[in-house]
């Protein structure tokens, strides 16, 4: 035989292999399957710094507080009940009775002091099986958790903070089982366990998280049987999986795909806006960004309606400020910056720049939370050389970026926050206050206002969340005058479905609460 | 020659060692760190020297780098600062994905290119030899990504024959027909610039052997065409295609970091840019040393086999 008969059998071959080599059956019953954008790192929320894991391990744990589908309004969780001293300082919860976690460990007052302190206190006996890299941010203010009785657990504040409630709907206040923290010790993180809807199940690396359903989940009886997820980094993938059948959820929908999807007979898609926040920081220490009217030049100057519309393509809604619009601390009337460049141009003479100025914007390639930031940046790069200020991009790799954002020798930068929560406090305060100047806090535009401090200081200390609202309302009117960012918007985000997954609801926190779902 | 071997594998030693001090340097000099990277946007002062001091960062680049290769002559390749788990473990076990994409592209790269070359080679610009050009040219200039993309869409998407992503059944388990489905078409992606490198290298150095007085010798004294392009024409070719066929085997590992990527296959290279992309300095480590220890194998395998191909070569 010649080689030049061999070509034709080796693609005969080839296929035959491919015919061997069948498709995938459908999927199990009671079975769901979740695309991710990229793997869990780890399961445990404490140790946790990246979204997916937490939509992940946020299913096997719970907290004493958490938000209902659809808002970030605190509602009790595994707390039935709590009262908050006078002054403040001791926040006192009353636990649900006959709750265990997955292992049958009992919860209770103990448990919760031991998840908490883990985190905190240096002596105690889990503190060096893991690290724990929000501890500071959200405990730095808890003097000690107190055990009271097997169902009652007080926390004890150093300084009062209205906003204490919400920093214990985060991951990071998750109650995990003390017999299974000890038990796995460092190889937690992989076999977490909790009180959650769902129970760790398995986790091939690389390819597939497992969770089973909890049958006795106190809340209610849990209609999904197994839930998978996989990680899919890239986005043409995860969408062809969607269509071809083989995954039931995907969320993080890249805009592009967003008009194909809507018009996609087998797909559903659902958007809700996020707790988050993406701006163009300025500078307002250094030249020429410390006087206001250029500041307020650029906001009249950036076109965000085209930057939703074109760039975003519906994936994101033009911001008037850093609170989440429809929420209890946002101010309706909050004056909004119309798209209006002769505008910007007078106040730009008027601040002795008849003629612009040339300037830098730092802009990480991309990162946690940051949407398109190059498009969007060259969007606004080309708006404001319409109005004579001359930009230019200097485009970094996350990591780079954010280390280089600590030197304070930004002009211009584009970052963005995601909260979590609706609380003001959560958002306002590290961003804005001048306490939080970085390389401190994540105060990176450097903004000081004294007025805007007090208020802020002010709400917490408040209980009252209508005298809270007010407070935050006047901050935010001076933070709309002074103008220390260019607001441009909040992420709206996408998940699609397919049609036999019923009863899903996309969460204003991020959260992917696939425990409501229910197949068809 | 057994001595040679016992050389080759001692300097396996100090090319390891370089490869990690090079990668140490380089991960270490490169702007942000892992806490910074953790903690993101939230971070704040605090919080990120606790941090850096539990994960060991604060210390002189020396003594990290020391301690941590203290750890490795004693086995242990540490703990991912990122993931938490143990090093060795989540590598050998990603690798092994790897090792069966790069393997499969290499076979099929190889295979594919020699048949199709010495097609080329046994009849110049016929038909199949023109062919052959341009889809060389094709593949050669083709990004892997879009390769990918485009044979995902075709071949998942429109035609609904083939998995989209992943290595074994979605729902866990799934026996070899499944994993054959979904090797398919991250091997051709992945094979396919090879190929093409190796098709129109074993033309031409076919083309040259077969010009040759011995061809020319065997064909008079009767024997077969088939015998004549094997026996005596491809194996004295299969000198410079061996070394390609090494060369590309290093250059499959490298791209096997995109294929992975695009078909979400469970491999290190994945593991490797997010391990990258988090500064996890022990897991990048890992992962590199597994594949230049791979790549140092293959090339004493390559040189081993010329003394196999030809027996004019021998080592001291």
């Amino acid at each position: 035989m010649t080689l030049r008969h061999a070509l034709p059998s080796i693609i005969a071959l080839t296929m035959a292999l491919g015919l061997w080599a069948a498709p995938i059956a459908a999927q199990p019953a009671g079975t769901l399957v979740v695309g991710l954008v990229a793997e869990p790192v780890n399961l445990d929320p404490p140790q946790v710094t990246d979204l997916n894991s937490n939509r992940v391990g946020r299913r096997v744990v719970e907290t004493l507080v958490t938000f209902p589908e659809e808002s970030t309004q605190v509602v009790p969780g595994l707390a039935e009940s709590w009262t908050i001293s006078k002054d403040g300082l001791q926040y006192t919860f009353k636990l649900r009775r006959g709750i265990t976690f997955h292992d049958g460990t009992p919860l209770n007052a103990e448990a919760v002091k031991f998840s908490i302190e883990r985190q905190i206190n240096p002596n105690h006996p889990a503190y060096k099986l893991g690290k724990y890299p929000f501890a500071n941010f959200f405990f730095g203010n808890v003097k000690a958790v107190e055990v009271l009785s097997e169902e009652r657990v007080a926390f004890l504040l150093n300084e009062p903070r209205a906003s204490f409630l919400s920093i214990l709907t985060a991951g990071a206040a998750s109650i995990v089982s003390p017999t299974a923290v000890m038990k796995w010790g460092p190889d937690y993180p992989t076999h977490p366990v909790g009180t959650g809807p769902f129970r760790f199940a398995s986790w091939d690396r690389g390819q597939r998280v497992v969770l089973e359903k909890n049958p006795t989940y106190w809340k209610y009886p849990v209609k999904v049987e197994r839930v998978i997820y996989r990680p899919i980094v890239e986005d043409q993938a995860r969408l062809t999986e969607l269509l071809t059948g083989t995954l039931d959820v995907i969320v993080g929908v890249p805009a592009d795909f967003v008009s194909q999807l809507e018009q996609n007979a087998k797909i559903t898609l659902l958007k809700q806006v996020g707790a988050h926040v993406w701006y163009l920081g300025m500078n307002n220490q250094k030249k020429p960004f410390d006087d206001k009217r250029v500041r307020q030049a650029l906001n009249y100057a950036v076109n965000k309606d085209a930057i939703v519309k074109d760039v975003l393509k519906g994936t994101g809604a033009a911001s008037r400020g850093p609170v989440l619009p429809g929420t209890w601390g946002a101010d309706p009337a909050l004056k909004a910056y119309p798209y209006d460049p002769e505008r910007a141009k007078k106040l730009l003479a008027e601040a002795g720049y008849p003629n612009g100025f040339s300037t830098t914007l730092w802009v990480p390639e991309s990162g946690s939370g940051m949407q398109a930031p190059v498009a969007m940046s060259t969007v606004m790069q080309s708006n404001l050389k319409a109005v004579g200020v001359n930009v230019s991009l200097q485009i970094m790799e996350w990591g780079a970026y954010l280390a280089k954002l600590r030197t304070k020798e930004q002009e211009l930068f584009a970052l963005s926050w995601m909260a979590g929560t609706e609380d003001p406090d959560m958002v306002m305060y590290p961003l804005l206050h001048s306490s939080q100047w970085t390389p401190v806090g994540p105060n990176r535009a450097l903004y000081k206002n004294a007025r805007f401090d007090a208020l802020l200081q002010q709400a917490r200390l408040t209980t009252d969340q209508a005298k809270r609202a007010q407070l935050y309302k006047e901050a935010q009117r001076i933070l709309v005058d002074d103008a220390p960012w260019v607001f441009v918007d909040h992420e709206i985000q996408i998940a699609a479905l397919s049609k036999r997954v019923q009863g899903f609801k996309l969460h204003p926190s991020f959260d992917l609460r696939v425990e409501t779902i229910s197949l068809k | 020659m057994r001595a040679y071997i016992a050389r080759r594998v001692l300097l396996l030693g100090p090319v390891l060692l370089g490869v990690s001090i090079v990668v140490f340097m380089v991960l270490h000099l490169s702007p942000g760190d892992p806490a910074e990277i953790m903690l993101g946007s939230q971070a704040t002062q605090e919080d990120l020297e606790r941090l850096r001091r539990e994960l060991g960062l604060t210390e002189p680049l020396h003594v990290q780098y020391l301690r941590w290769m203290g750890h490795v002559l004693r086995g242990d390749l540490g703990r991912s600062l990122w993931m938490k788990r143990p090093v060795l473990d989540e590598v050998l076990h990603r690798f092994q994905a790897t090792l069966v994409l790069t393997g499969s592209s290499l076979l099929l790269s190889t295979l594919g290119g020699l048949a199709l070359g010495i097609a080329s080679a046994v009849r110049p610009h016929s038909l199949l030899d023109r062919l052959s050009a341009v889809t060389s040219l094709f593949g050669a200039s083709m990004p892997v990504f879009w390769l990918g993309i485009v044979l995902m869409v075709v071949f998942s998407l429109w035609l609904g024959w083939l998995p989209a992503s992943g290595m074994w059944a979605p729902y866990g388990g799934g026996d070899l027909r499944a994993l054959a489905a979904h090797l398919v078409l991250p091997a051709v992606t992945l094979a396919a610039a090879s190929m093409t490198i190796i098709a129109r290298l074993t033309r031409s150095t076919m083309l040259d052997v077969l010009g040759q007085d011995y061809i020319r010798t065997a064909r008079a004294k009767g024997l077969i065409e088939g015998r004549v392009v094997v026996r005596h024409g491809l194996k004295n070719a299969l000198i410079p295609i061996v070394t390609v066929v090494g060369v590309q085997a290093g250059y499959l590992l490298g791209g096997a970091v995109l294929t992975e990527t695009v078909f979400a296959w469970p491999g290190v290279g994945l593991l490797m840019v997010q391990g990258i992309l988090a500064r996890d300095f022990p897991l990048v480590q890992g992962c590199v040393l597994v594949i230049a220890l791979t790549f140092v194998l293959i090339n004493l395998a390559v040189d081993l086999l010329y003394v196999y191909l030809d027996p004019r070569i021998h080592y001291e």
